[in-house]
């Protein structure tokens, strides 16, 4: 049975498939089986970049569709509210502060109208990049996303199993600094308010 | 303003390096759909692997090259997918395991020596992986490269999760060598481009001594032997359609209905999912060899009263049913795609969809949700810094100076991204060495000239015989080689001209020019992609070198892409100058974002133009075109 769903929606470049395939690990290594879904290819080129991820007993498909998403982590707020129609009604929202218009385009919904669109009371807002800059460097953004969907306690997962895969992947100064940023983003959802 | 933006430059970095071959039998670890198959790869004990780089097949052989060396096999990135499965070939000869991997288009470069492979077979296990697009996420088509099967003689398989990419690749090996026939491995993009657990079995370093298999009545495809070899091929596939009923990758899982699914590839996960939310029990045949059928089970599924064929594309699986219920006298009504699309991916809720109508469920879809806000469209752009936008800045430029309208013809790789405004400079774009190619049809009888843009490592793949028809038939055409260094649209994998392989080892490097000049091109020039002026002077020069002798000319328009430039920076720790503007001079013309359009250059809210910081490269490329010298290196 598919237990939860996860919808990663950003730019290429953002480091979102990072983000999936650590929660990926940690699932995994809960005895889940697991599916992070990524396609990229042109989207690479800062085109809009989706991961799905979901979990569960038993087979489990690769991509989520309509109304079906638990929680939408959203690393720029057009691809987050883009992703809106994948969620559940009650489903949670993490979304970094931060709106990338479009090369070229003309109209660029202000960012008040868009966090407007995502649902009150379940939506955490936090300025990723100003937490990964404290902890070392802007590369860390998306840890900083990681820690904070970890900290909504949607998935069945601790923060320690998340800093367990980081340590098994990184070395060195780089593992500190997202370690750091990983802390920082589950610590400003758990003591921050919601949206 | 939008003023915080660094992530788009950073990059994702490899973290699963050498990820298949880091962990003993037993040992679970979460791969990608690609990277499994390279495991499996490993675990059958390949000596060599082959490709030519496109998503979604890339991770194959890159992954492979990482731990190459370590490892003892060898890895090259071909010219061109014909060259990888050639190759591939000669390996098998030497009665060792290869392993060719492609995309689903590649197969068609591929196929010359591929239906000649069906007929002679192979001696060390071969095996094709042709990673198929359905829906069309990165590639011009949607072909299903099951077809390519069929036609070819060659047995397709095809894995539904990311562990039986790994474990039926493994076993493919045995079953080519045992029925000395190469196979095809299909899979698609979701399940290349999906991670999930797997469970890791032995590696195997193959340890087989290398000879030279002579057998020319086999190998020389001479008439009075291609006869004999089609009706063998024949035969061993009728075997091999036996055996398969007990392949344990085929599968059937009871049911209470007297209704039957039979699914292939990763749709069966789509199935299980859709049964599950449908609250029925159907029995489930999960085919992972789509040609042949597995005879025996094919008929045990067709014993049903109705059979659902759930598959992505065309009705591969549902022909072949179809064929052996007549032929067998089966009465079971055979369903697929009239209640299941042909066109796209599928997914849960379609499958939910098509099932229910069969079953006559009542199905309800999700409910469509009213969008609030409108959103802008997201195309990829070309990097910040990326020497291909000022190549169409320059070239546009020469256009309007020369007073003509040229035809765009475009190709496959970044570069193509030029077909978005505001450059627009793809009038088509078609498949590898097209750009050149139908720009010759069209320059033959055109009035105005055809410039046709095609990167270095597509020059290499397929463009290279377009340009010598170009000189042998006196075709004048302008081609602009886009050369950045690297295959960069699928991640910077290496070619001819970039002087490492794939393994990382220095290797001579294939000068475009000297390739132009020795094919007989007379007007051949290299001109720094960032340098306007020079670029612009050249194409004109090209232009007038066309109309005046009625031959190709060819300009280089070269710098190493930006994206590469930016890692090695950032490994180094160099710190570069980045460039600003001043809002007292600009006179907001408006040229550097709308016309030249790096996506480092916005529009501030203040309606002046703004350069992020963040995501500026320093090239340096907007200040040169700037009219009021607004942009500007920023101090300190
Ligand atoms: S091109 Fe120069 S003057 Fe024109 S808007 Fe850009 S910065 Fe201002
Ligand atoms: S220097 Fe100008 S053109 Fe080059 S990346 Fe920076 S803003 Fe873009």
């Amino acid at each position: 049975m598919v237990k939860r769903s996860v919808i990663i929606a950003g730019v290429g470049g953002q480091g979102l498939i990072t983000i999936g395939s650590i929660l990926g690990e940690a699932l995994a290594a809960r005895g889940y089986n697991v599916s992070v879904g990524e396609v990229h290819g042109l989207s690479q080129r800062g085109g809009s970049v989706v991961v799905f991820l979901k979990y569960g007993d038993g087979a489990v498909s690769p991509i989520v569709t309509q109304s079906e998403g638990d929680v939408l982590v959203g690393l720029e707020l057009i691809e987050a509210v883009r992703r809106l129609p994948l969620m559940k009604k009650d489903g949670v929202v993490v979304v970094n502060d931060f709106l990338l218009p479009p090369p070229g385009s003309k109209t660029v919904p202000a960012r008040d109208e868009l966090l407007a669109a995502l649902p009150r009371g379940n939506t955490y807002v936090l300025d990723a990049r100003e937490l990964a800059l404290r902890a070392g460097s802007d590369i860390a953004l998306n840890m900083v996303m990681l820690g904070a969907v970890v900290a909504t306690g949607v998935l069945d997962l601790e923060s320690s199993e998340v800093e367990g895969v980081l340590s098994k992947r990184f070395k060195g100064e780089f593992l500190k600094i997202n370690l750091q940023a990983l802390r920082l983003g589950y610590d400003s959802i758990k003591k921050g308010p919601k949206y | 303003m939008f003023a915080r933006i660094g992530l788009i430059l950073s990059l994702d970095l490899k973290i699963v390096a050498k990820a298949v071959i880091s962990g003993g039998p037993g040992e679970r670890r979460l791969l990608l759909g690609n990277e499994a198959i390279a495991r499996g790869a490993l675990e059958a004990g390949i000596s060599a692997a082959t490709a030519y780089p496109g998503t979604p097949s890339t991770e194959i052989v890159e992954s492979l090259a990482e731990v190459a060396r370590d490892y003892g096999i060898y890895v090259e990135w071909s010219t061109n997918e014909k060259v990888a499965l050639e190759v591939g070939i000669g390996v098998s000869m030497m009665g060792l395991r290869a392993l060719v991997a492609m995309k689903h288009v590649g197969l068609n470069v591929a196929s010359d020596p591929l239906m000649s492979l069906g007929y002679t077979g192979v001696v060390g296990g071969l095996v094709i992986v042709s990673a198929d697009d359905p829906n069309a996420h990165s590639s011009q088509n949607e072909q299903d490269n099951r077809i390519y099967g069929i036609h070819a003689n060659i047995p397709v398989f095809e894995p539904s999760t990311v562990q039986e990419a790994k474990d039926l690749t493994r076993e493919l090996y045995e079953l080519s060598e045992k029925f000395r026939m190469s196979v095809i491995l299909r899979t698609t993009t979701r399940l290349a481009h999906s991670r999930s657990p797997v469970v890791f079995g032995e590696l195997v370093r193959h340890g087989r001594g290398a000879s030279f298999h002579r057998d020319p009545e086999r190998w020389a495809l001479l008439p009075p032997y291609n006869l004999v070899k089609h009706r063998e091929v024949l035969e061993r596939l009728e075997e091999l359609s036996k055996h398969l009923s007990d392949f344990k990758f085929n599968s059937v899982e009871e049911g209470e209905e007297d209704t039957a699914i039979v699914v292939s590839g990763v749709a069966y996960n789509y199935v299980k999912e859709a049964l599950e939310e449908l609250g029925v029990r159907l029995p489930v045949f999960k085919f992972a060899s789509v040609f042949p059928l597995p005879r025996g089970l094919a008929l045990k599924a067709l014993s049903y009263k109705q059979v659902v064929v759930v598959e992505e594309l065309e009705p591969v699986l549902e022909w072949q049913l179809k064929i052996l219920a007549y032929d067998e006298g089966m009465p079971a009504r055979i369903h697929g795609k009239d209640v299941l699309p042909r066109v796209g991916e599928l997914n849960k809720e379609i499958v939910k969809a098509g099932i229910s109508r069969i079953l006559g469920i009542p199905y309800e879809a999700p409910p469509a949700p009213v969008p609030l806000v409108e959103l802008p469209r997201r195309p990829p752009v070309l990097c910040p810094g990326c020497g291909h936008r000022s190549t169409y800045y320059a070239v546009k430029l020469a256009a309007q100076r020369a007073g003509v309208k040229p035809v765009y013809a475009n190709d496959i790789g970044c570069y193509t991204l030029g077909f978005y405004p505001p450059y627009q400079m793809a009038d088509f774009t078609w498949s590898m060495g097209s750009s050149i190619g139908i720009g010759l049809g069209i320059a033959r009888f055109g009035s105005e000239p055809v410039i046709a843009f095609i990167g270095d490592s597509t020059f290499f793949h397929a463009g290279i015989p377009a340009l010598i028809n170009a000189v042998y038939n006196k075709t004048p055409l302008l081609v602009i080689v886009m050369d950045n260094g690297v295959t960069a649209m699928t991640g910077h994998q290496p070619h001819p001209g970039s002087g490492v392989g794939a393994m990382g080892e220095q290797r001579p490097t294939v000068r475009i020019e000297d390739i132009a000049k020795a094919v007989g091109v007379r007007f051949v020039e290299t001109v720094d992609a960032y340098d306007v002026t020079a670029v612009r002077d050249s194409v004109q020069r090209a232009l007038k070198f066309l109309k005046e002798t009625g031959e190709p000319a060819v300009v280089i328009s070269r710098r190493p892409c930006a994206l590469l430039v930016l890692r090695e920076r950032r490994r180094r720790g160099e710190s570069f100058k980045r460039y600003t503007v001043v809002k007292e001079k600009c006179i907001n013309c408006g040229i550097c974002v709308d016309r030249f359009a790096c996506p480092a250059i916005v529009r501030d809210t203040d309606g002046k133009v703004a350069i992020l910081q963040d995501m500026c490269t320093g090239c340096g490329v907007c200040a040169a075109i700037c009219p009021a010298k607004a942009i500007q290196p920023k101090e300190g």
